[in-house]
Parts: C-alpha cells; sequence; structure tokens
C-alpha cells in the first residue's frame, strides 16, 4: 500500500510534505481535499485531522500522522539511507541546532510570511474581506527584521542549521515564493538569504512540487 | 561544567526549560537577563542568540536557543535519570510526540501567548494599551481549539496517550497565566481542566512556578 497524503494543491503545507517526500524518493498517492465543499471540516476528516487542518498521511500501514513538520521528520528519519541524506543530523549536538532552526523557522518565518499571505492573497478570493494594509505593512517589517538576523546567521555558515542542508531550510520553500510576488522582496534581496534562498528553489525535489501542484 | 541557562527568572519560555531540567534532574545556573532594561538587545546578548529572545542555554561552551529545542537536548541528554518517557523513542509514538508540539505551538501558543501579552504584558508600560478587541478575538481562535483539546482529553490522559510528555508540559507557563488576563477557556472544560491541574500539580511547575531559581551556586 503506497503511502497517502491527503491535501490540497493551493495549500503550503501540503507542498511541504511533498517535497520531503520528493527528497526522501517514498513515492505518495495525492487525495485532494476540496476546500469549496468545507470537506476539511466533514465529520470523516475530523476524525483524521481534529484540528480540520490540511495535509495529513496515511502511511502503508495505516498509520495516521498530521501536522507537516512531524511528518516530514517521520519520513526523513523512516528512511535515512534514501534519496537525500542527512536531512535530519543525527549527532546530539547537530540534532539540537537542527531543532533550533525549525523552531525558528516556525515563529520567526512561518508566522508571519503565512499571516501575510493569507491577508493579501487568500482572504479578498476565497473569503470576500477587506484587505487589512496597515496588518500587511507590520507582518512585512516582521519579516524584513526576521530575515535580516536570517542573513547576519547566513554570513557565517551555509544553512540556517550549520553547514549541511537540513529540513529546516526546506521548510522555508512554500511561504517563501510566494513573497516576492506580493512585494516583500527580502528573500531576493538580501545578499546571504538570496543566495540560501535561491540554491533551495533550484532544488529538484522543490522543481516537482512546482509541477505536481501546478505552482506558478 | 553546570548547565547555564540564560533568561529573565519570570519568562514564560524560560520556565519552559526550567521545568524540564528538573523533570530530568539537571542541576543549573540561572543567569539572569534583565529583559525590562533591554539586556537581550545589547550586542554580547545577540552574539549568543542573534533574535534578542530569551531564554538560551549555553552547556559547557555548546550554545543553544528556542525553549523547545532546548528542552528536546536535555531530555535526550539525561534520558537515563529523572522522569522517564517524556518524550517517547518508539518511531510512531516519537512521530504523534513532534504532532502534538507542532500543533501546541500553531494552534495553542500562538493565541494564547499573544493574549497573555496583550493583556498583562502591556498594562503596566506607560503609553501601551491592551487591545480588548484583538484579545476577544484571540480568545475566540484559542476557544475552537480548546475545544479539539477537550475532545482528545476525554478519550485519553494527556495529549498522546496515556502518559505525560514533554508535549503536556509545555503550556504551561502560558495556558497558566490566562486567568490572570480574564479568560477562563482551560477551567471551563471538564477535561481540559482536569488534564491542566495534573500537570501543573507535578513537582517541576511547582519548582519554578513563582520564578526560577538556580539549582546549583555559582
Amino acid at each position: 500500500m503506497v503511502l497517502k497524503l491527503y491535501g490540497n494543491a493551493v495549500s503550503p503545507c501540503t507542498h511541504r510534505v511533498a517535497l520531503v517526500l520528493n527528497e526522501k524518493e517514498v513515492p505518495f498517492e495525492f487525495h485532494s481535499i476540496e476546500f469549496a465543499k468545507i470537506e476539511h471540516k466533514s465529520p470523516s476528516y475530523l476524525e483524521k485531522q481534529p484540528f480540520g487542518q490540511v495535509p495529513y498521511i496515511e502511511d502503508d500501514d495505516g498509520f495516521i500522522l498530521y501536522e507537516s513538520r512531524a511528518i516530514a521528520l517521520y519520513i526523513a528519519t523512516k528512511y535515512p539511507d534514501q534519496g537525500t541524506k542527512g536531512l535530519v543530523p543525527t549527532d546530539p549536538k547537530a540534532n539540537a541546532l537542527f531543532h533550533q532552526a525549525v523552531y525558528v523557522e516556525v515563529t520567526h518565518f512561518d508566522d508571519p510570511a503565512a499571516k501575510v499571505t493569507f491577508e493579501k492573497n487568500v482572504k479578498p478570493k476565497y473569503f470576500k474581506g477587506p484587505v487589512d494594509e496597515a496588518y500587511i505593512e507590520k507582518l512585512s517589517n516582521t519579516l524584513d527584521a526576521k530575515l535580516s538576523v536570517y542573513d547576519k546567521i547566513l554570513e557565517k555558515q551555509k544553512y540556517l542549521a550549520g553547514e549541511e542542508l537540513t529540513l529546516a531550510d526546506l521548510y522555508h520553500l512554500p511561504y517563501g515564493v510566494q513573497l516576492a510576488p506580493i512585494g516583500i522582496k527580502n528573500l531576493v534581496e538580501k545578499p546571504n538569504v538570496s543566495r540560501w534562498f535561491k540554491e533551495l528553489e533550484e532544488r529538484k525535489s522543490w522543481l516537482d512540487v512546482k509541477k505536481t501542484f501546478n505552482i506558478q | 561544567m553546570v548547565l547555564k541557562l540564560y533568561t529573565y527568572y519570570n519568562s514564560i519560555n524560560g520556565k519552559r526549560v526550567a521545568i524540564t531540567l528538573h523533570e530530568k534532574n539537571v542541576p543549573f545556573e540561572l543567569h539572569n537577563v534583565d529583559v525590562f532594561t533591554g539586556e537581550h538587545k545589547v550586542s554580547t546578548f545577540l552574539e549568543k542568540q542573534p533574535f534578542g529572545q530569551v531564554p538560551y542555554l549555553d552547556d559547557d561552551g555548546f550554545i543553544l536557543y528556542e525553549s523547545r529545542a532546548i528542552s528536546l537536548y536535555i531530555a535526550t541528554k539525561y534520558a537515563d535519570q529523572g522522569n522517564q518517557g517524556l518524550i517517547p523513542t518508539e518511531p510512531k509514538a516519537n512521530a504523534l510526540f513532534h504532532q502534538a508540539v507542532y500543533s501546541e505551538v500553531t494552534n495553542i501558543e500562538d493565541p494564547a501567548y499573544k493574549a497573555v501579552v496583550e493583556k498583562l504584558f502591556k498594562k503596566p508600560v506607560p503609553g501601551l494599551v491592551p487591545d480588548e478587541e484583538f484579545f476577544k478575538k484571540l480568545i475566540t481562535g484559542l476557544d475552537g481549539k480548546l475545544d479539539v483539546y477537550e475532545k482528545i482529553l476525554s478519550k485519553q490522559k494527556y495529549l498522546i496517550g496515556n502518559e505525560v510528555t514533554l508535549a503536556d508540559l509545555y503550556h504551561i507557563p502560558y495556558l497558566s497565566l490566562l486567568p490572570a488576563a480574564g479568560c477562563h477557556s482551560v477551567d471551563s472544560r471538564p477535561n481540559v481542566a482536569r488534564w491542566f491541574k495534573d500537570i501543573t500539580s507535578r513537582k517541576s511547575w511547582q519548582a519554578v512556578k513563582d520564578g526560577i531559581k538556580s539549582t546549583s551556586t555559582y
């Protein structure tokens, strides 16, 4: 039985899981959850993902898991010897720095990036709500400040957790690629950040995600 | 060399690490960082924690920040001492642990922490007035998520099963401040209240709730 990924083609969290499945060369079947039909809030969906969020996976033995980073960690740990290696370091200190980098991504990058892309792209398109420009500016300023710190970190080392690529770097792609198109240019303008992000964007695993989900 | 925890002694995130240190019986020195005078923004601090936040850990020269990364490091390094099973090692149980922690950060901490900051940390600062509308919006969001916790905790004792893990304990430092902020979302849900009473009665929280203290002299 092949791994099943339940998510949505427009969901960056779904892209995050697909990206790691590609990196680890783990085949999967994508099952689309229809947001328009509010399928993610149906009783049968909530049995699998009680917060009504996408994505979740059903592993080849029926194991259900949600939270894209928990799924990614599980996959990378389950298949250490195939696909890209070293995405989760095993040396205790390197592993700690990996988790440090992931929590940095979640709280300093993902939080403002997800909120600003929602406000700018999702809210007007799907919820017909008024766009709060002051909020967008506040979030843009936050991202600018955070990515300035990233630039200092990436001046001294190649990737966020050290000299090797880890999942922590890859996690930035799904929301990261949405920022420049809405005028938030830090990822392409700050010298070390842009060097780092450009390399991530060119990875085959990400190009395949773009193809699979028709991301522009 | 004894672990050094650099944090404001009453910091929410510092207490998260201190809970773990107590659970694992790991002695540590508290090095107080005076956030009210901006000690966390000076260049010597930023060299260690470039985002200018507390806490960070100095383990014999190894510097680590992000309270959940520090807690994970401590619980793993000192696996054989103190309370056991705080991070399950079996692959699926470990995956469910990380599922619960990432869910906590985005679903619970995000609204609850911001609500507490809005209501409690702005009040004493001249010129800063708590935004009641924003606070109410955050609590509405939090309530929806705690309804899910209520369901989960009606079937099992703790968030990932019937054994306590760090995924449960991580909630304590900020959820414990909700009543003072005028929010009873935890107490008003029977299973959530039961769970929260259980985890806050542990020695580790009792040791740090009124402020983190060194457990080793220097």
